[in-house]
């Protein structure tokens, strides 16, 4: 068994207490050797009332005939991991309400005139939302068509390695928010803050990871290759266009930590709507959410926009 | 090979490729302790049984008889004659797979091209658009882990058949322990370990070719050609669990031999064919298409 801080001898990824192979590059984890000297008959015996032992499908486990005990073998243990560095909130609950008041002020011309006066709070919520941030490095081998060097094609087949060090990637194990949500918050936070305990409001709730740890891993390997992907299409591709790219990610050093990050989640009522919005937790300037639209104003811009159509329309009749 | 009872101290007799034993006289269950060679080192990992006997005969059963078309009659009154849980160790392989590859790819594109035709008895001169292929080479680098490759290592169980078996749930795997085994039959290695990791080898090499089918970019590609490199190898002893029937449908002929998968449930075995079906069959086929002949040929003259 790896002690708590072992790595892997293939890939230098961390590895967990319970691994019983290396996540990233299935490589086995080191036991240490057990002694055989010479050929003997070894008749396993029950811990509980020293009768022999026999595997028992029915309980998928080594099971004592007698006394019905189990014996508990070394497995791939899958638990759901929790969160153990908590960024503190420096948002305070006012300062929360300010940032919701200057987002709703701030408008925008299709928006309602008395969004900022008729708005009124209905709930504010703090609450950490789960993440894994990750640090690892990739080597990735790619294909793709570009347009650089075509001929009578628009595409030419292009190849090429790169390697990257991806450091303090974020990412949401969240439900409660969105995708779109959390990676627009992701940015702001800084991670460097963080602290083994909550500090932050009294009333402020915790989002659980409801993710056991291989769905986790899965979720973290998924989001390497993605910001490969991304990379590789911003700055290593030749040309200004491409498609098909495929691109085959190997990692080594993975290490992963699990972090709880601040946010205020806030609903408003406006007119006989809810509308959702969320405050960052550290930078009060970062605010998203939604707002409502005054179709007024659209539609008289919509007739507006068609009356001038409508009489370009002529004079170039008329012309 | 003759080691002694640690219950009654009997004298048990175990076979060189096993690995487990039961007293004959007292009916304790022993695991067999041998110092490891490199060609038999202990096992890693093991998974254990999932599928109950029942379900193992079941399972089998149900294969034969849904695959029994073709297959003599006697079949349908097959019943399990021997079943025998069985633990095959198997070497579980992982590298990092370094390929060069080269290929043409093809790209396409679209061409106006004209042509003449004769539309109601004149020739006219019309225009179509046409794809066509530009082809271009290409070389490149492909890296990366190969996982979970399993090949057998016993005599009794040939890769081919384990191949029939697979897949296994890997994420059930768990390290092996004496007490996982006991009260079954195990078998520890019998072929010698290069052999199987040229086999590894060579089945990743074959899986590496669909991979860098699916890597290749443009709407085509031919000529694909590729070298591998492994790198930091590991090998590793795995026993998979097994049941192995044994079938009897006929007195006078062997009995069928079928396998499935202990933990998965996935049957194999072949089922013999009726060359008495299968030649009425034909006969058959054909008497329906000399009627048709003859029922056609017969319309035409009148």
């Amino acid at each position: 068994m790896p002690s708590p801080e072992a790595q892997c001898q293939r890939c230098h990824s961390r590895l967990e207490a319970e691994d019983l192979r290396c996540p990233v590059c299935a490589l086995p984890t080191p036991r240490p050797p057990r002694a055989v000297d010479r050929e003997r008959a070894r008749v396993i015996r029950c811990s509980n009332c020293g009768s022999a032992v026999a595997y028992s499908v029915e309980a998928q486990a080594p099971k004592c005939a007698f006394c019905a005990s189990e014996m508990r073998t070394e497995t791939q243990e899958d638990p759901i991991d929790q969160a153990d560095r908590f960024v503190p909130f420096e948002v305070g609950t006012d300062q929360a309400h300010e940032a919701l008041r200057i987002f709703l002020g701030k408008g925008g011309f299709f928006r309602p005139k008395d969004l900022a006066s008729r708005a009124a709070l209905d709930s504010l919520r703090p609450m950490w939302w789960p993440g894994w941030k990750f640090d690892a490095q990739v080597e990735a081998t790619w294909t793709a068509d570009t347009d650089a060097g075509s001929h009578r094609s628009d595409w030419a087949p292009h190849s090429g390695a790169t390697h990257l060090v991806l450091n303090d990637i974020l990412v949401s194990a969240s439900r409660g928010l969105t995708q779109a949500e959390t990676q627009k918050l992701s940015p702001s936070y800084n991670l460097a803050k963080a602290k083994p305990k909550p500090e932050g409001p009294p009333n402020a709730q915790v989002e659980l990871f409801d993710v056991t740890r291989s769905g986790a891993r899965r979720q973290i390997l998924a989001a390497v290759e993605l910001t490969a992907r991304g990379h590789i299409a911003r700055s290593e591709l030749p040309g200004r266009r491409h498609r098909n790219l495929h691109a085959a990610v190997t990692l080594s050093g993975l290490e992963t930590a699990h972090y709880a990050l601040p946010a205020y989640v806030l609903a408003y009522r406006y007119g006989k709507k809810l509308y959702r919005v969320v405050v960052h937790g550290q930078d009060p300037s970062c605010v998203l959410g939604e707002k409502p639209l005054s179709w007024a104003k659209v539609a008289v811009t919509v007739l507006v926009a068609l009356a001038l159509l409508v009489i370009v329309f002529l004079v170039i009749q008329a012309s | 090979m003759n080691l002694s009872c640690q219950s009654c101290g009997a004298q048990l007799v175990v076979a060189d490729t096993l690995r487990t034993t039961t007293c004959p006289y007292c009916a304790a269950p022993s695991v067999v302790e041998r110092p490891p060679t490199p060609d038999r080192p202990p096992p890693t990992f093991a998974l254990g049984f999932v599928q109950t006997p029942q379900k193992a005969r079941e399972l089998a059963r149900e294969n034969l008889l849904r695959r029994s078309f073709w297959a003599p009659r006697s079949i349908r009154n097959a019943s399990v004659e021997e079943l025998r849980g069985i633990y095959v160790p198997a070497w579980l392989y992982s590298a990092l797979a370094e390929s060069e590859f080269s290929a043409s790819i093809g790209e396409n594109y679209t061409e106006t091209e004209t042509y003449t035709t004769t539309e109601n008895g004149k020739t006219v001169t019309k225009t179509r658009q046409v794809t066509r292929t530009e082809w271009c080479p290409l070389q490149g680098r492909h890296t990366e882990y190969v996982p979970d490759v399993l090949v057998t290592a016993s005599s009794g169980l040939p890769n081919e058949e384990l191949e029939h078996l697979e897949p296994f749930d890997l994420r059930a795997l768990r390290r092996y322990d004496d007490a996982l085994v006991a009260g079954w039959i195990s078998e520890d290695p019998s072929l010698p370990q290069e052999q199987c990791l040229q086999q590894a080898r060579a089945e990743v090499t074959g899986l590496l070719r669909k991979r860098l089918s699916a890597f290749m970019p443009g709407d085509s590609h031919r000529s694909l050609e590729y070298s591998t490199r492994f790198h930091q190898e590991s090998l590793v002893v795995c026993l998979l669990p097994v049941w192995v029937l044994a079938l009897r449908h006929d007195p006078k002929a062997p009995p069928l031999h079928f396998l499935v998968n202990g933990q998965t449930g996935k049957v194999y075995g072949r089922v013999p064919t009726s060359w008495v079906k299968v030649a009425l069959a034909v006969l058959l086929v054909l008497l329906v298409l000399g009627g048709l002949y003859l029922l056609l040929s017969h319309g035409k003259v009148r």
